[in-house]
């Protein structure tokens, strides 16, 4: 008995030697916790976005009170950029070589990611899932290997407009409103794009400018050019203005409002006879939208956000942005678990680009998160959604996006 | 008059000392931190000349920062004629194109001062990001230039970290030297009397349109070097990287600093680095005090923090650190000069 238990001490004594003494290879990654990194707008103009950052942090508190990830608790910190690159950098800098981040994960902003993508993959630090639609963090793996996105690209998502517009509205005429930089133009090249042959329905396009007051003159004149279908591909603020303005000057176009300006919250407050019959897409499942009320994901996530969100309110639980980090923080749950209990950076590649999600319970029934070592766009189905009586309401089946 | 020269050649050197050996004593992140910090103290020499001295205050130094970043990031990245030009030598030519520019807006800045000179200026720094959106081709737009990476040049056995430390806080040097001299001899003199009254010091044949561009331009060939080092560290260029509330922060930051006091800019370029970067960590320490609960993370909490510690520092030290130190040790320096 006693050298039974003399035996078990010394095989225990050998076990924790063994284990000390291998060499601590990855960063981040310790035999209790993972430590995860992130660079969100908090304060400044885009400072609402942040709270795809609170959703993450609330999911993972959640997996942690489950048991955490094949035994290991998710350590989430995020870091406030104010929407600047140059804060971005010096955030993620902090996090790579000072917290020892394993990975860095959903940062927000095209800009923000572009500027740091290089010093992360000169690191070899994954850059998982970043929170922008711009093409080149799916397309470019060959350059930045440790680089992956993961909503719709906007070009594709201007296509799907056109398409719906070629297949469904007689003799369309088309006004375009689209923000003066990079994003506003992958949207208005893919809705070019999308209507193919019937480009030539475009009547009128007005850039704004990004820093600009108002856009009720470009909306102005848009108007002028007699189109019947209207599309805003603008940001915040700006598509209010723009719903407010064709309210204003009683213009009743078939609108369609680009994803990003088209949350729930927005579109409650503009004019509601301009805003009704507006069509937009949609992925993630909106907790404003009643055809989620019952839904279990829907109820999931408002029992998580209240439970482990900080300084939760009432209007928190209808916040599109919490359900989009807890879709994303699902995925990024899932990618862990699929690169093992012997976590390597390398590792969590492998299986960030192989992934088939089937159940996600942020995202929209039948939605299939999708990744292969040269398709490296998690998202690329969408459905499209109608606004009427204060809510959107999504129609027809499932449309993908996936570029080619 | 000669132990105070010796004393300020003594603060000198001991800050020189105090440069070289800081990488040591700190983790390799806190020295690039520390370079972000030289930056600021290198645009806020400039300012310091422009209005502790010439009294001309701008409120557009974000904009000639900007300017010195995208000098650099044009010929790295763009290059002349195909030849991409090392970082590190777009350095004094960000400075000298910033410069140029600074001496343009001084030339009608002549004609303006005071309140009406910060209005103009305040213009120049909202309207100066509409430039990269113009010509988004040749700058790069919102999308932005991307740099190359911070590394360690020549083989120098050193971190890229305590590279741009030790980059930084060396042109620093060198500048705040140029400044020192500057201003100790005629030019400040000179300056300072336009300060005080412009008619006294042109009929005392003062060549006021000379001077005080001079300083416009000296001013902004700083914030160009400046701008230009921070593009480099930061490997990124584009309109939102110089907020136009920097401009705002650098004159607030000369507040604290004290206006005329190159010791007490350093303190006002820590609170400027503190303030952007660290809001969060300041808002934890807050929230330890008894009675106090505050949320970090909440949103919008970083910008009440900001203004709350700018107010509170304002108040209690109206004439900045540098005058604080002034008071502190004002009375024992003017012994020691009385007694030789």
């Amino acid at each position: 008995m006693v050298r039974a238990l003399l035996l078990c001490v010394l095989a225990a004594a050998v076990l924790v030697a063994a284990a000390g003494a291998r060499p601590l290879a990855t960063p981040g990654v310790t035999s209790t916790e993972i430590k995860i990194g992130s660079s969100v707008p908090l304060s400044g103009e885009a400072a609402i976005a942040g709270n795809v950052a609170r959703g993450i942090d609330a999911y993972f508190k959640y997996v942690n009170a489950k048991g955490g990830v094949l035994g290991r608790k998710l350590k989430f910190v995020y870091l406030d950029d104010g929407y600047d690159p140059g804060r971005a950098v010096n955030n993620t800098i902090r996090l790579v070589q000072q917290e020892q981040v394993f990975a860095m994960f959903s940062s927000l902003g095209t800009s923000n990611n572009l500027a740091v993508r290089k010093l992360l993959n000169d690191a070899k630090v994954p850059q998982l899932y970043v929170s922008s639609g711009a093409t080149t963090f799916g397309r470019d793996y060959k350059k930045y290997p440790w680089t992956i996105g993961y909503i719709p690209p906007y070009s594709e998502e201007g296509a799907v407009y056109g398409q719906y517009v070629v297949k469904k509205i007689k003799k369309p005429k088309i006004a375009v409103l689209y923000q003066d930089d990079d994003y506003g133009r992958d949207l208005y090249a893919g809705l070019r794009r999308g209507l193919g042959k019937k480009a030539s329905a475009i009547v009128a396009k007005v850039a704004y400018d990004p820093t600009s007051a108002d856009v009720q003159p470009q909306v102005t004149q848009l108007k002028a050019s007699k189109a019947n279908v209207f599309m805003i591909f603008a940001f915040g603020k700006f598509s209010l203005q723009a719903f407010n303005a064709v309210s204003r000057l009683g213009w009743k176009p078939q609108i369609f409002v680009n994803d990003v300006s088209s949350a729930s919250a927005l579109m409650a407050i503009v004019p509601q006879n301009a805003a009704n019959g507006s069509i937009s897409i949609v992925f993630g499942k909106d907790p404003a939208a009643p055809a989620w009320r019952r839904d279990k994901g829907i109820r999931l996530f408002q029992s998580i956000l209240k439970q482990y969100g900080t300084d939760v309110g009432s209007r928190d639980l209808q916040d599109g942005y919490y359900t989009a980090g807890m879709a994303t923080a699902y995925t990024l749950v899932d990618t862990l678990k699929k690169a093992g209990k012997n976590l390597t950076r390398e590792g969590v590649m492998r299986a960030a680009t192989h992934l088939a999600e089937k159940n996600n319970p942020f995202v929209l029934p039948g939605i299939v998160i999708r990744t292969t070592p040269t398709s490296r766009f998690p998202l690329t189905q969408v459905k499209l959604q109608r606004w009427s009586a204060r809510s959107w309401h999504p129609f027809g089946k499932l449309v993908s996006v996936k570029p080619r | 008059m000669k132990l105070k020269l010796s004393l300020e050649v003594l603060g000198l050197l001991c800050l020189a000392a105090l440069i070289a050996v800081m990488p040591r004593l700190v983790s390799s992140f806190t020295a690039y931190e520390m370079a972000t910090v030289g930056m600021y103290f290198i645009a806020l020499l400039g300012l310091s000349i422009l209005t502790g001295y010439s009294g001309q205050i701008s409120l557009g130094h974000g904009a000639f920062m900007a300017i010195g970043g995208y000098t650099t990031a044009v010929l790295s990245v763009n290059g002349v004629y195909g030849h991409h030009i090392r970082d590190l030598w777009t350095i004094p030519i960000a400075g000298v194109v910033a410069g140029a520019a600074g001496l343009l807006v001084g030339i009608p800045a002549l004609r303006l001062s005071g309140l009406y000179l910060a209005l103009i200026t305040f213009g120049i720094a909202v309207s100066f990001r509409q430039i990269p959106l113009k010509f988004d081709h040749f700058l790069g737009g919102t999308s932005g230039k991307v740099l190359s990476l911070l590394t360690t040049p020549f083989g120098l056995p050193t971190t890229p970290n305590n590279w741009i430390y030790y980059l930084t806080w060396g042109i620093a040097f060198v500048l705040l030297v140029i400044a020192w001299l500057f201003v100790r001899g005629k030019p400040g003199r000179t300056l300072k009397a336009i300060r005080d009254s412009e008619i006294a010091a042109a009929s005392s044949g003062i060549s006021l349109a000379r001077y005080k561009t001079l300083a416009f331009a000296m001013s902004a060939f700083y914030a160009g070097v400046a701008g230009s080092l921070y593009a480099i560290a930061r490997g990124f260029m584009n309109p939102d990287v110089f907020p136009i509330v920097l401009s705002v922060y650098l004159v607030a930051a000369l507040a604290l600093g004290g206006v005329d006091s190159f010791v007490g800019l350093i303190v006002g370029a820590s609170a400027i680095y503190v303030l952007v970067n660290r809001t969060a960590d300041v808002t934890r320490w807050i929230d330890h005090l008894p009675g106090v609960n505050l949320n970090p993370q909440r949103p919008g909490m970083p910008d009440v923090i900001f203004g709350a510690v700018l107010i509170l520092v304002l108040i209690v030290l109206p004439t900045g650190v540098g005058g604080a130190l002034r008071r502190l040790f004002g009375p024992l320096t003017t012994r020691l000069y009385s007694k030789s």
